[in-house]
C-alpha cells in the first residue's frame, strides 16, 4: 500500500516536473501557438493569459479524469471540449468582473482558450488515463510551462518595443525602440528566433 | 461595394493568420506541401462559412431574445463540432474521393481557432447576416490564401540551407514575419 502510494506521488512529479521544461507545450510540442502569438505584446496581459489558460487546465483535466471511466470513447472528444468551454465561460466572467480592462486588452483570445490544443492535447493524453493525481499534477506543470513561455516572448518583447517590463523603464533613456517587436511581424520572429535558441543550445540528439 | 470592401478587409488586409493570430496550429502544421495545405483551405473555408451563418443565427435568434448570452462560447463550440461531423459524414457518403484527399484535416478543423475567431468576431462586431456571412466567407479565402503562399515558401525552402536550429518550425515563423511585413503593404485599402 504504502509502496504504492510513494508510486503514484513519483508519478505525478515526473508529470509536473516534465510539463516545465523537457515538454514545454511552447518551445518543445508548439501547442497553443495562437495565444502566444496574440498576447505577448507586454507582460501583464501575458500573464493575466498564462493564469486564466492554467485555470481552465486544472479544472479540465479534474473534470476528465474523475469521469475517464464513464465516458464513451467516440463522444470522448466531444465531452472535453464541452468540459473545456464550460470552464473558459467561468474564466471570461470572472475577468469581465474583476480585471474588465484586462479582458477588453485579450478581447477574443479568453474564448479561444476552448480551442487551445494544448488543453484538449492534455485532456487525451493525460487526464483521460490516469488518476485525479497525476492529472493534476500535469496541468499544473503544463501550465506553469505555458505560462513561463509566454512570460519569456513576452519579457523581449515589452524590453525591445518599449525598453519598457511590467510598465515600467528599464533600458536607459537613450534606447531607441524596435518598433516591429510591437507588430504582429515581430511577434512571429521574436518566436522564431526564441525557438532557435533553444533548439541550439538544449536541443542535445 | 461595402459588403466589397469588407471582403477585401477580411480576407486580406485583416488577415486572419498574420495579423489575427488565428489558425496558426494549421498554418505550421499542415503547410508543409501545397496541395495538402489547398485541401486545407478548402475545408477550412467550407467549414467556417457555415458555422458562420448558424452561429450568427442562433445568437441571435435563440440566445439574444431569451438573454441566455453567457451560454454563447458553448453553443458555438458544440456548432462548429456537430457541423465537422456532419461534413464528414456527408463527404464519406456523396464524395468519396474528396473524403479521401482531406483525411484528418476534417477532423482537426474542430480545434482550429480561426473558425471559433471568425464566429466570435463577428458576434463582437455586431454583423448583419449578410456580412456576417461575407465575413466568413472572406476569412475562409483569406486563410487558404496564406496557407497556400506558405505551402509554395516551404517547398522551396527544403532546398535552402537553413541553419540547423531553425529547420521545422523555427524558419517557418520567421518567414510569416516577413509575410505579415508585405501584407501591412495593403493597410489602408479599406477602413475596416
Amino acid at each position: 500500500m504504502a509502496d504504492n502510494e510513494l508510486k503514484s506521488k513519483s508519478e505525478a512529479a515526473r508529470h509536473f516536473v516534465r510539463g516545465l521544461w523537457a515538454e514545454n507545450p511552447i518551445f518543445r510540442q508548439l501547442l497553443g501557438m495562437c495565444p502566444v502569438l496574440a498576447v505577448t505584446v507586454a507582460l501583464k496581459p501575458a500573464l493575466t493569459m498564462g493564469m486564466a489558460t492554467m485555470f481552465v487546465l486544472i479544472c479540465a483535466n479534474i473534470v476528465v479524469s474523475l469521469m475517464r471511466n464513464i465516458i464513451q470513447p467516440h463522444l470522448r472528444i466531444l465531452m472535453f471540449t464541452l468540459t473545456i468551454a464550460t470552464f473558459v465561460t467561468i474564466a471570461d466572467l470572472i475577468l469581465k468582473a474583476y480585471l474588465p480592462e484586462m479582458s477588453d486588452t485579450l478581447g477574443p483570445f479568453v474564448p479561444l482558450i476552448i480551442v487551445n490544443c494544448l488543453i484538449i492535447g492534455r485532456a487525451e493524453a493525460c487526464a483521460s488515463r490516469k488518476p485525479v493525481g497525476t492529472s493534476i499534477a500535469d496541468a499544473f506543470g503544463m501550465g506553469l510551462g505555458f505560462t513561463f513561455g509566454l512570460c519569456v516572448l513576452a519579457t523581449v518583447r515589452e524590453l525591445l518595443a518599449d525598453g519598457k517590463l511590467f510598465e515600467i523603464s528599464v533600458l536607459p533613456s537613450g534606447y531607441d525602440p524596435l518598433l516591429v517587436m510591437k507588430l504582429p511581424a515581430g511577434a512571429f520572429i521574436a518566436l522564431g528566433l526564441l525557438l532557435g535558441i533553444s533548439n541550439h543550445f538544449f536541443n542535445k540528439k | 461595394m461595402e459588403l466589397v470592401l469588407l471582403f477585401i478587409s477580411v480576407a486580406i488586409i485583416n488577415n486572419l493568420v498574420l495579423t489575427k493570430f488565428l489558425g496558426i496550429c494549421p498554418f505550421i502544421g499542415v503547410s508543409r506541401k501545397l496541395d495538402m495545405a489547398f485541401g486545407m483551405g478548402c475545408a477550412v473555408t467550407f467549414v467556417i462559412t457555415i458555422s458562420g451563418a448558424l452561429t450568427w443565427i442562433i445568437n441571435n435568434m435563440v440566445l439574444r431574445p431569451i438573454g441566455m448570452d453567457y451560454l454563447k462560447y458553448i453553443a458555438f463550440i458544440m456548432v462548429i463540432a456537430s457541423m465537422v461531423q456532419l461534413v464528414e459524414m456527408y463527404l464519406r457518403k456523396f464524395f468519396p474521393p474528396l473524403y479521401e484527399s482531406f483525411g484528418i484535416f476534417l477532423a482537426l478543423i474542430t480545434t482550429n481557432c480561426a473558425i471559433l475567431g471568425t464566429c466570435l468576431l463577428i458576434d463582437m462586431n455586431n454583423y448583419s447576416f449578410i456580412k456576417a456571412l461575407v465575413a466568413s466567407f472572406g476569412g475562409g479565402v483569406g486563410f487558404t490564401l496564406v496557407i497556400c503562399m506558405m505551402g509554395g515558401i516551404r517547398e522551396n525552402l527544403e532546398w535552402a540551407d537553413v541553419p540547423d536550429a531553425l529547420k521545422g518550425a523555427g524558419i517557418t515563423l520567421i518567414t510569416a514575419g516577413i509575410m505579415t511585413l508585405a501584407f501591412m503593404g495593403f493597410t489602408g485599402i479599406g477602413s475596416h
